[in-house]
């Protein structure tokens, strides 16, 4: 038999909880339920989070977009040249691309320009170039999101895409346009850099940024410093920025959650507190017995955290089992939406799957031992009783 | 071989009001012996029986067992000798009732770790020799009152103590029941068991296995 | 300062130690004072049930602290995802001013817990209870070490600017640079190494003799040789890099979190070696682990040899 799990006292510590049921039950519930809420809205950041990673990963390098007073401009064509010349850049592309509000459906596309001979700045717009049927520069290509609400619109075959001066523009949709993660291609409409320039009423000249892609990854910071002092009036940003602004974000979002969930342990604390204190007469004879027959406190002590590690453990597996259920099964209903933020301006996305271990490591920590913690002093006040009354 | 030496217990009742449970108590058990404590109810039976058992502590005095002196030991090591020397059979059984009567009478060897092998063989002897192997896996609340005395009997029995105690074994049982519980002493004693009985069941009072009685009123031997 | 949700869990878990730590003291305190073995004054039942509280109390902390200190390393790693420069763990506590005091702090803390883990089981088992004054002396010392880890642990979390740039693990442990750290190491490898292997010759000779007192010494002595020569020689040989000195970056999974089971082995040789002491049947245990730990910062060394036919 196994040296360290005493067999017979789990058995006895089973039976012992099932005889409180509804004390049980009710503590098994608020801290199931607590688990869930924290590992939900975990899964849904790390989701979250991941998929941007990802997207971010397959971004070049450095984006250079011009600053007028603070805001964001479009910036001159003519600029790429300029940055070609520098040591260690690889490659500059003027990217056009920006929102578009379909106010039918309230939502916003991203809307993305390119031309059919240049070097795409993405795999999966290269992908799309490269395809058998290759890019019609006349043609839309929508991403999968946008293609459901166009169809619910009635908007098959084509669109129609309201110019600035209040024309309308019908471009045919020509296929559907794909990338590795879900969050990237869902919203985006993909068109010719010529028909980007009419919807949006912008001139041959301009671009709405430009990227950089540079090969040796030492040498961004460099390369982001010269362009900085070409053009001062530019923002520059590298792609460890994107990242570490993104990680930033979304640890200070799930901090904040954490933070005001700190309220939610502590009362919780304070309800197992009371619950494990309070016993019942027949509770406290039970244990008188134990004692009497030669049980010594510790032998109390260490059943009382059987019944901690069944019941914190159990609600552990439970809570994290029914939040990936809730987050990747339904995909987190309500709860996602202070996560994504513009759910309403932004069609709706799957949340991609990602086992996240060292987030579940982390609800570990915030639950069982903080249950164990709740019943230290209860249980040891509880096994410290006096056996004699029990001969009384 | 148990030893009272000038013993005396006193509780505590709020702030400048202790009561006397035993007065100044010298008693000598031999060992294979039993021993019957007459004398009605608060009389301090149980406060013997208590000190006997290391459940309780005297406010003066030493109880020696078996050249050991019991009545100073700690928490710990109360427990252990308790375990493994004392066998208690309570007035009202104090069973757990709803569980099995195996799982009641595993309780004792819990603490022990034993090897589940072990542990059914002891189990399977002591349900065996109080003749209730059959209830096994019964409830206990659904036995009757006789039976779930037996169960008792076998719980105290388990750890093959020396030293077994009965804290007024017979008052639920009828006449008959209380002849078998009888019975159930005599074996006892032929295992060599010293058997210390707390009763003012007048049954009792005329037994010729009885080595010793003794009487006793408001806290003092008479 | 950082708001990530893994540094928020472990101030809550430091909080937590901290209320209930408190609570250990104050009995210890007590106990101390008061506690007399040959006493059968009912205050001292009351104090011996209460020394059960305080080591179910230390016993909760110890246990819950170790995967929390693996959980605080694998922190670090991430957060060297945040801040500039760093690379591993090592970067990010060199990030702020007692980082390094921290980790050396948690370490030797580990060591006093589990010390006072095997005082406390021996002290149980005899019934005059020995070491039951040693003991909870000790955790008034300890709650003093553990109470400033914590205070260090929030200061440092509290100080981390995300902006600032701090070196990678490669130039805080080279022995070109000045930092404070790297004097130490200015030792030619061939006397490290010589000595690395003496000390364990020395182990195990005090193994043949079983003598006590040598063998914890030598053991107490292992823990600094073996630290410093795995940062100067052996993690050279774990990267396939000469210039890489580094006690972090073998825990990450580029080098399959060896790191983790060379430090386990390492506690567990040493420790054992030291608490023979005071429990004799830990002997075997101790120099097994040693054992492995020696033989498996060789096998580095010679298997990169038997790959590459030279030394790094």
């Amino acid at each position: 038999m196994n040296k360290y799990i005493n067999l017979y006292l789990l058995e006895y510590s089973i039976n012992s909880l099932l005889r409180q049921k509804y004390k049980n039950i009710f503590i098994t519930t608020i801290l199931t339920f607590l688990i869930f809420i924290l590992s939900s809205m975990f899964f849904i950041t790390s989701s979250i989070k991941n998929e941007l990673q990802f997207s971010v990963e397959s971004l070049p390098e450095i984006t250079v977009q011009k600053l007028i007073s603070g805001k964001h401009y479009d910036i001159e064509v003519d600029r790429v040249n300029e940055i070609l010349s520098i040591t260690g850049v690889n490659d500059a592309t003027a990217r056009v691309w920006g929102y578009y509000y379909f106010v039918n459906a309230g939502v916003n596309f991203t809307l993305v320009g390119i031309e059919q001979f240049e070097k795409q700045y993405k795999d999966s717009l290269q992908n799309l170039v490269d395809s058998s049927k290759g890019f019609d520069e006349s043609n839309a290509y929508i991403g999968q999101g946008v293609k459901e609400i166009m169809r619910k619109n009635y908007f098959k075959e084509y669109f129609n895409f309201i110019l600035p001066d209040g024309s309308l523009k019908k471009i045919n949709i020509g296929g559907t346009f794909k990338s590795d993660t879900n969050l990237e291609s869902n919203d985006v409409i993909v068109l010719s850099k010529e028909n980007m320039r009419s919807i949006y009423g912008m001139s041959e000249e301009y671009a709405t940024d430009i990227v950089v892609k540079v090969a040796n990854p030492d040498e961004v910071a460099t390369v982001a410093a010269k362009i900085k002092l070409l053009y001062p009036d530019t923002r520059v940003i590298t792609k460890n920025d994107l990242k570490v602004s993104y990680q930033n974000i979304f640890d200070y979002k799930s901090g904040v959650f954490l933070a005001l969930f700190i309220v939610s342990l502590f009362t919780f604390f304070i309800i197992v507190f009371d619950k494990a204190s309070g016993l019942s007469s027949s509770e406290r004879k039970e244990i008188g017995v134990l004692k009497a027959i030669g049980w010594s406190l510790d032998d109390v002590l260490k059943e009382k955290f059987y019944e901690g590690a069944l019941i914190s453990v159990f609600a552990y597996l439970l809570g994290v089992f029914l939040a990936l259920g809730f987050v990747y099964g339904f995909g987190a209903p309500l709860l996602r939406d202070i996560f994504s933020g513009y759910s309403e301006l932004k069609t709706a996305f799957e949340l991609p799957f990602v086992l996240d271990v060292q987030t579940m490591v982390l609800v570990f920590f915030l639950s069982v031992p903080i249950y164990i913690a709740s019943i230290i002093i209860p249980s040891w006040r509880v096994a410290s009783m006096d056996a004699d009354e029990v001969m009384r | 071989m148990i030893e009272f030496k000038n013993i005396n217990k006193s509780y505590k009742l709020g702030k400048n009001n202790t009561v006397a449970a035993l007065k100044d108590i010298n008693i000598n058990i031999k060992e294979g012996s039993v021993v019957v404590l007459k004398g009605s109810s608060g009389s301090g039976k149980s406060s013997i029986l208590s000190l006997v058992s290391a459940i309780s502590k005297p406010t003066s005095g030493e109880v020696i067992v078996d050249n050991k002196q019991i009545s100073k030991l700690s928490d710990r090591f109360a427990s252990e000798y308790r375990l493994n020397n004392i066998g208690i059979v309570f007035q009202k059984y104090n069973l757990v009732e709803d569980i099995s009567v195996e799982q009641n009478v595993i309780l004792p060897l819990i603490p022990k770790n034993l090897d589940s092998d072990l542990v059914e063989s002891k189990v399977d002897t002591a349900l065996d020799m109080f003749g209730i192997k059959h209830y096994k896996n019964s409830t206990v609340k659904n036995l009757s009152g006789g039976e779930q005395q037996r169960v008792a009997i076998a719980r105290a029995y388990i750890n093959e103590p020396k030293i077994i105690i009965a804290d007024e074994p017979t008052a639920n049982l009828d006449e008959k029941l209380s002849l078998d519980f009888i019975e159930i002493i005599k074996d006892l004693k032929k295992q060599n068991k010293t058997v210390i009985i707390a009763t003012h069941d007048p049954l009792f009072f005329n037994l010729d296995i009885v080595d010793k009685y003794i009487e006793m009123k408001n806290g003092s031997i008479i | 300062m950082i708001l990530s949700p893994e540094i928020l869990t472990i101030y809550i878990l430091n909080f937590l130690f901290f209320v209930f730590g408190l609570i250990a003291l104050n009995l210890s305190v007590k106990i101390y004072l008061k506690y007399d073995k040959n006493s059968s004054e009912p205050i001292q039942y009351t104090l011996e049930r209460q020394s059960y509280l305080a080591s179910t109390i230390i016993k909760y902390i110890f246990i819950v602290k170790v995967p929390l200190f693996l959980f605080f390393i694998f922190t670090l790693d991430k957060l060297s995802n945040v801040l500039s420069g760093a690379m591993c763990g090592a970067g990010v506590l060199d990030a702020t001013d007692y980082g390094t005091m921290l980790i050396t702090l948690k370490v030797l803390n580990i060591y006093l817990f589990a010390l006072w883990l095997v005082l406390n089981t021996e002290d149980v088992k005899h019934e005059n209870q020995p070491y039951i004054k040693i003991k909870f002396a000790l955790f008034i010392v300890l709650f003093a070490l553990f109470l400033s880890e914590i205070l260090i642990e929030s200061y440092t979390f509290y100080n981390f600017e995300i902006d600032k740039l701090v070196s990678c693990c490669g130039t805080l442990y080279s022995s070109t640079s000045d930092s404070i750290v790297s004097n130490i190491f200015a030792i030619d490898n061939k006397i490290l190494v010589s000595i690395f292997y003496a000390n364990f010759a020395l182990i195990t000779f005090a193994y043949v003799f079983k003598s006590k007192y040598m063998y914890a010494i030598s053991n107490l002595l292992f823990i600094v040789v073996s630290i410093v020569s795995l940062i100067m020689f052996f993690g050279t040989y774990i990267y396939e890099l000469p210039s890489h000195h580094c006690p972090f970056c073998y825990l990450q999974s580029d080098y399959y979190y060896v790191g983790y089971l060379l430090y386990a082995l390492l506690f567990m040789g040493t420790f054992n070696g030291i608490m023979v002491l005071f429990k004799d049947d830990l002997f075997k245990l101790s120099l097994i682990s040693n054992l492995l730990f020696v033989i498996l910062v060789s096998g580095y060394v010679v298997v990169y040899f038997l790959k590459n036919g030279v030394f790094l």
